[in-house]
């Protein structure tokens, strides 16, 4: 059974007049984590939030845990929770408040709702900071607090708009530890990043999203079958010329360095020759960042 | 949830974001007593004394009109700066017991101006026996003005808005309306108009138990009674069928 079962889901903000989302449909499987990547802009917040039932959709369906969300919004908020987008903590409330008073407000039982937040303020590593105000927090320390208001809870399914904005690399594998905990559980999570690490090393499945249209899904591995090239080679220094490079393979400028997308023999020689150059080089597999940029990044380029 | 469990839910919200709040931020306590006490100073001291009581009766509407109106600019915050509407929207919690939760909020916040001001209402004249009475129009009144300051909240698109509605609401049903001055002297025109704000009522009501009340065309403590709650219940209608939980 699905988690979510969107079909051709389109949104539209009337007072902007903005087509968010566009004849999306899409499934996502109980006890997976599915992530929607896109541009800033390109409507997965959109979509969280309909699924999510904090935003009505213009036309399409979609149900969620095997509810309506336009007409049985009340049987899905019984089973979900959310971290909202760029959101702030409260101020002189303690994680502890947070935590524990949010999970209390849900109607949680005090011994349930106690054991869990002291259960997610270890695992977030919140303990060292438990009770002291949250606007006397870092930024960091601050979204960790937000996503343990949800990741405390005993929800199905849980919402994650973009939860490691902001955090610095050991506290995103820190909440990457929780997520996969929660995964293991059963439960199913919906996020939504602009990092494609955290897409490939955490989601069972991925949607692109570029403009409101989905334009690719599946697994990392299988949206890694759509790029033609099989490893890129990132060259630093003057030693080629964008031409001299291009008969490797396929050249994007990136900054100081070129790197170029190709098969494997011809990375390798490439890579060989780099090295007898005395250049920087380094040689690895393409990634979901190098079918990504591809895909929705051509405007820019 | 049950209606049990969403009124549990308002009182822990309402304790999150007040008593919480106030244990380690304690200087959020004096604007609330600054305005009504200020206008209870200056009534008090241009009449000689005389309008002392008018003074308190107004005072403690202020106060309770005030914390409600307010949510207008509070409620904003909540949404768009915590996005903590958002948080509850997509959890068990009903528009209901959020709106009651942020409602409560103001209601913890205002409590110490209200352990000031009921005694001192008792000590110049409320017998203790119509205390229940002047309470229910108190509450009448306080959730009058969290329901609209809270509507108007869910349509405000950023937080200067919300604060600046939330200010002017507060003129609108708790200083112009005749809380601190004697309803009589309005022209019968504007008092007729007055009467569709529960603050107006519920100073008359309060006046009325004293034994103070003025003879007004129109007007008995029967008609204020009805007065408050009818508009009480379009309140409420109004905002549980308009305002925006989930975002159209």
């Amino acid at each position: 059974m699905s988690a979510i079962e969107a079909v051709s889901l389109s949104k539209i903000y009337h007072r902007s007049r903005t087509q968010a989302l566009s004849d999306i449909t899409l499934t996502i499987r109980r006890g997976e984590i599915f992530t929607l990547l896109g541009r800033n802009g390109a409507g997965k917040t959109t979509f969280l939030r309909i699924a999510a039932t904090q935003l009505m959709p213009t036309e399409g369906k979609i149900s969620v845990l095997g509810h309506d969300a336009r007409t049985e919004p009340l049987l899905i908020r019984q089973r979900i929770a959310v971290v909202p987008q760029e959101g702030s903590t409260i101020g002189p409330l303690t994680p502890w408040d947070h935590i524990y008073l949010s999970l209390l407000a849900r109607g949680m039982a005090r011994e349930s709702a106690r054991e869990r937040a002291e259960k997610t303020i270890k695992q977030l590593e919140l303990t060292e900071y438990r009770n002291q105000p949250a606007d006397s927090l870092s930024g960091g320390l601050k979204q960790r607090v937000r996503v343990a208001m949800a990741v405390a809870t005993d929800a199905d399914l849980i919402f994650l708009d973009e939860p490691t904005l902001g955090l610095d690399a050991v506290s995103r594998r820190r909440i990457w530890g929780v997520l996969n905990q929660i995964q293991k559980e059963g439960r199913s999570i919906l996020l939504t990043t602009h990092y494609i690490d955290e897409a490939e090393i955490l989601s069972n499945n991925v949607a692109i999203i570029d403009h409101g249209k989905l334009v690719l899904s599946g697994s990392p591995a299988e949206l890694l079958r759509n790029v033609k090239e099989r490893v890129r080679v990132d060259v630093v220094g003057s030693s080629f010329s964008e031409e001299e490079l291009s008969r490797y393979g396929r050249v994007v400028k990136l900054a100081e360095r070129f790197r170029v997308l190709t098969d494997d023999a011809r990375g390798k020689e490439l890579a060989d020759e780099a090295v007898k150059r005395g250049s920087d080089v380094a040689l690895a597999r393409v990634s979901l960042e190098d079918l990504f940029v591809d895909l929705v990044g051509r405007d820019e380029e | 949830m049950s209606g049990v469990k969403q009124f549990r839910a308002a009182v822990i919200i309402g304790y999150m974001l007040s008593i919480t709040w106030l244990r380690r931020n304690l200087l959020s306590l004096v604007w609330l007593f600054a305005t009504p006490f200020s206008l209870l100073f200056i009534i008090t001291v241009t009449t000689g004394g005389r309008s002392f009581a008018v003074g308190v009766v107004g005072s403690l509407l202020l106060v309770l009109s005030t914390v409600g109106t307010g949510l207008a600019g509070d409620a904003t915050w909540y949404r768009l700066e915590t996005k903590l509407q958002d948080f509850f929207v997509a959890s068990p919690v009903n528009q209901i017991g959020y709106l009651l939760g942020i409602a409560f909020a103001g209601l913890f916040f205002a409590s110490p101006a209200l352990v000031v001001l009921l005694p001192l209402l008792v000590y110049i004249g409320l017998p203790m026996i119509t205390l229940p009475i002047v309470l229910l129009s108190l509450a009448g009144v306080w959730l009058f003005s969290s329901a609209i300051g809270y509507l108007v909240s869910t349509f405000t698109s950023n937080l200067r808005n919300g604060w600046q509605s939330g200010l002017l609401l507060s003129v609108l049903v708790g200083i112009l309306p005749p809380v601190f001055y004697p309803a009589e002297i309005l022209p019968q025109n504007i008092l007729m108009i007055t009467y569709a704000i529960p603050t107006t009522n519920a100073a008359l009501l309060i006046r009325a138990a004293m034994g103070t009340a003025p003879t007004l065309p129109h007007w008995s403590p029967l008609t204020g009674w009805l007065l408050i709650a009818v508009s009480l219940a379009m309140a409420l209608a109004v905002t549980s069928r308009v305002a925006r939980w989930r975002q159209p």
